[in-house]
């Protein structure tokens, strides 16, 4: 499938995700979205595991801020400002669904980070210098989690080991420094190979197949279908 | 009329002195000129001054005249020079835009705006040039730092350019690699200026050599009469591969692997075993992927092994490729203190060459002062076993002379591994020679 295809149909599924109310459709495009990042193997971990946190983090405060429903599951004590901690049944449908909601967008995101061919998927784009941008921002993401390895690994090779959050976060300001000055160099090395001159072409790009407008038609179906009957 | 030429070229980076004093240089067609120089010479800015990035990229003052191709690179921005000329820089990792290995190549040749239909078989051209041919659909991070090189070289190449300009290319490459590399980018008609840190390879294909001292330059004369100025004046740049050191008396075991195994996802190692003794300084040399760095590694205890053991005798300490992994503090001096205390850690500064620099930003370090920041962070630990990836990496041939005398002085009663490429090194620092080869299964020789 084409990548502009594949990235379109992907954000149906996000669309459709967060305008769908029925917690079961949400959860089926959740899971849809989890088994597509599967394929990408261990590479989709960092991905996996900041979606799933973040759901779950969603997933355990959500009834703790809000106050309705009447179906009483658990009474807490009355805290000042956020009132009585009680958990409904109501609210534990809304955690549940707004966890799913987050969870299927951050998939959505990681299956396109990971499986996209972000080169071809720039070729078709007519924003060019914005498309590359967004494809040099999705690589950020692995070439900081190396970076970050990178240093840990280079501190216990001195016989220091970074422990617990402090000593962590620590690490992040050598982290942007050094991604800062990797970006100065990528700069240079694009200008020297005249990106930004006028008259620039593109390598051809291959036809849309019929594979390719059916995900299309497909990803509008399902944010149509979301909003009237999900 | 020549390609290139620089008149009388003074420039200075903001607020720095100046990096080029008063150069003048000519490249005809075809030739390959080779800029030779000890770290922070100037070599580095005479290839972007050539390329038009100094001063347009990197601001400064500029004064005198670099023309190209007939233009004046201060009326001509980088951008318009692409295409007339290529640029490969020392490290493949910060100039990869994309993310596939074709699409990468035609990057620069959709920029020059070369003819749709004719960016395809431009790229495959190049890319079977340089031997990497059924890579072009791989992933650029998926494939070792020596294909990278080539991804890199064939980027420049299909750009089919009047000046090809090479700033220290082989760094990350082994010796039959960088050999390959030499032949692959010198083959064809254009104008080559090479600035290189190991010349012994690069010696043997320039018709010219222009050697630089505080942006000055002081030798540009053919490559014989070069040699000859060079074992004169400047023998360390003449490498003499000599024999190994004459053996030392050795103490205990401090370091021990046994039928050790491991594998990332392919298999790396495969019951290898070696021993370390206190007061020797041991080489491990062999090409790239044969599983150098895994081995040393599982020394330090930076990884631990699928199978067999690994015991040291007391605290390891490892050097890792990269010098900017070892930027974690705002000074210098603080930076080696990490691992130690202020007073060890300026002793430290002062071994390595870097008095004067403790009050610096480590990030403010060139390339070279950074390889030696890095040296000083692990030798101040006063490790055990001292491990060390390519210390030579940047490192100019006399500072790689003082570095051997460094850590040969500083053995004492440590175990010492150095995993190198560099032949010459090796000998000039070991005790003993380990080889590693790669086969279906690597093994020690």
């Amino acid at each position: 499938m084409r990548p502009t295809a594949a990235a379109i149909l992907l954000s149906g599924l996000a669309v459709t995700a967060l305008v769908a109310t029925r917690l079961w459709a949400v959860g089926v495009i959740a899971a849809l979205l989890l088994a597509v990042c599967l394929r990408a193997g261990r590479r989709a971990k960092p991905y996996l595991w900041g979606t799933l946190w973040s759901a779950g983090f969603v997933f355990i405060l959500w009834p703790l801020f809000q106050s309705r429903g009447y179906h009483v599951l658990w009474s807490g004590p009355s805290i000042p400002v956020f009132g009585p901690l009680d958990v409904t049944t109501e609210e534990l449908r809304g955690a549940a669904l707004n966890a799913l909601r987050l969870a299927a967008v951050g998939l959505a995101f990681a299956a396109y980070a990971l499986l996209l061919d972000h080169d071809r998927l720039l070729a078709a784009a007519t924003a060019r210098h914005s498309v590359l941008a967004a494809a040099l921002a999705t690589r950020l993401v692995p070439t900081f989690e190396r970076d970050a390895r990178g240093l840990v690994e280079a501190l216990r090779g001195r016989g220091i080991a970074p422990e617990g959050l402090r000593g962590h976060a620590a690490l992040l300001s050598p982290l942007v420094a050094g991604s800062l000055e990797r970006g100065f160099s990528l700069a240079e090395a694009m200008e020297s190979r005249g990106f930004g001159r006028a008259g620039r072409t593109r390598v051809p790009a291959a036809p849309w197949r019929p594979r390719d407008q059916a995900a299309v038609v497909t990803a509008v179906a399902l944010v149509v279908v979301g909003v009237l009957w999900l | 009329m020549a390609l290139a030429r620089v008149e009388r070229l003074t420039f200075a980076y903001p607020e720095s002195a100046p990096a080029l004093r008063d150069v003048s240089l000519e490249v005809e067609p075809g030739e390959v000129v080779l800029l030779l120089g000890a770290s922070g010479s100037g070599k580095s800015t005479l290839v972007r001054a050539l390329a038009g990035l100094v001063p347009w990229f990197h601001g400064g003052r500029f004064e005198g005249r670099v023309e190209v191709a007939g233009r004046d690179t201060r009326n001509t921005r980088p951008t318009e020079l692409a295409g007339t000329v290529a640029t490969v820089f020392q490290d493949p990792e910060d100039q990869v835009v994309l993310g596939r290995v074709e699409a990468e190549v035609a990057f620069g040749l959709e920029n020059v705006g070369t003819s749709p239909e004719a960016i395809l078989p431009l790229v495959r051209r190049a890319l079977a040039a340089v031997g990497i041919a059924g890579l072009g659909e791989r992933s650029v991070t998926e494939i070792s730092g020596g294909e990278l090189q080539r991804v890199c070289l064939a980027s420049a190449l299909a750009l089919e350019p009047e000046l090809l300009l090479l700033d220290e290319p082989t760094s990350q490459l082994d010796a039959a690699g960088a050999e390959a590399f030499f032949e692959l980018a010198l083959g064809g008609d254009a104008g080559v200026v090479i600035s290189e840190q190991r010349p012994a390879n690069a010696l043997r294909y320039a018709d010219r050599v222009v050697f630089l001292e505080g942006g000055r330059i002081v030798l540009d004369a053919p490559r014989e009469d070069a040699l000859a100025w060079l074992a004169e004046h400047r023998p360390a740049w003449v490498e003499v591969e000599t024999g190994l050191n004459a053996a030392r008396a050795v103490g205990e075991v401090a370091c021990s692997v046994e039928d050790v195994s491991f594998a990332y996802e392919a298999p790396v190692l495969n019951s290898v075993s070696l021993e370390l003794r206190r007061g020797e300084v041991v080489a491990l040399t062999g090409p790239n992927g044969s599983g150098k760095t895994t081995l040393a590694k599982l020394v330090a205890g930076l990884l631990e092994p699928k199978a067999g053991s690994v015991v040291r005798a007391g605290t390891a300490a490892m050097l890792l490729q990269d010098p900017g992994r070892y930027l974690v503090r705002e000074r210098v001096d603080e930076e080696v203190a990490l691992g130690s205390d202020l007073v060890r850690a300026r002793a430290m500064l002062a071994a390595v060459g870097l008095a004067g620099s403790e009050a610096r930003h480590p990030r403010d370090l060139s390339t070279g002062e950074r390889e030696r920041l890095a040296l000083a962070t692990v030798l101040v630990a006063e490790p055990y076993v001292l491990v060390l990836d390519e210390p030579t990496r940047g490192v100019d041939p006399e500072r790689k002379h003082e570095l051997a005398s460094l850590l040969r002085a500083q053995t004492g009663g440590r175990a010492t591994l150095v995993v190198t490429n560099d032949r010459a090194f090796a000998r000039a620092v070991a005790d003993r020679e380990v080889s590693i080869v790669r086969e279906r299964e690597p093994a020690l020789a």
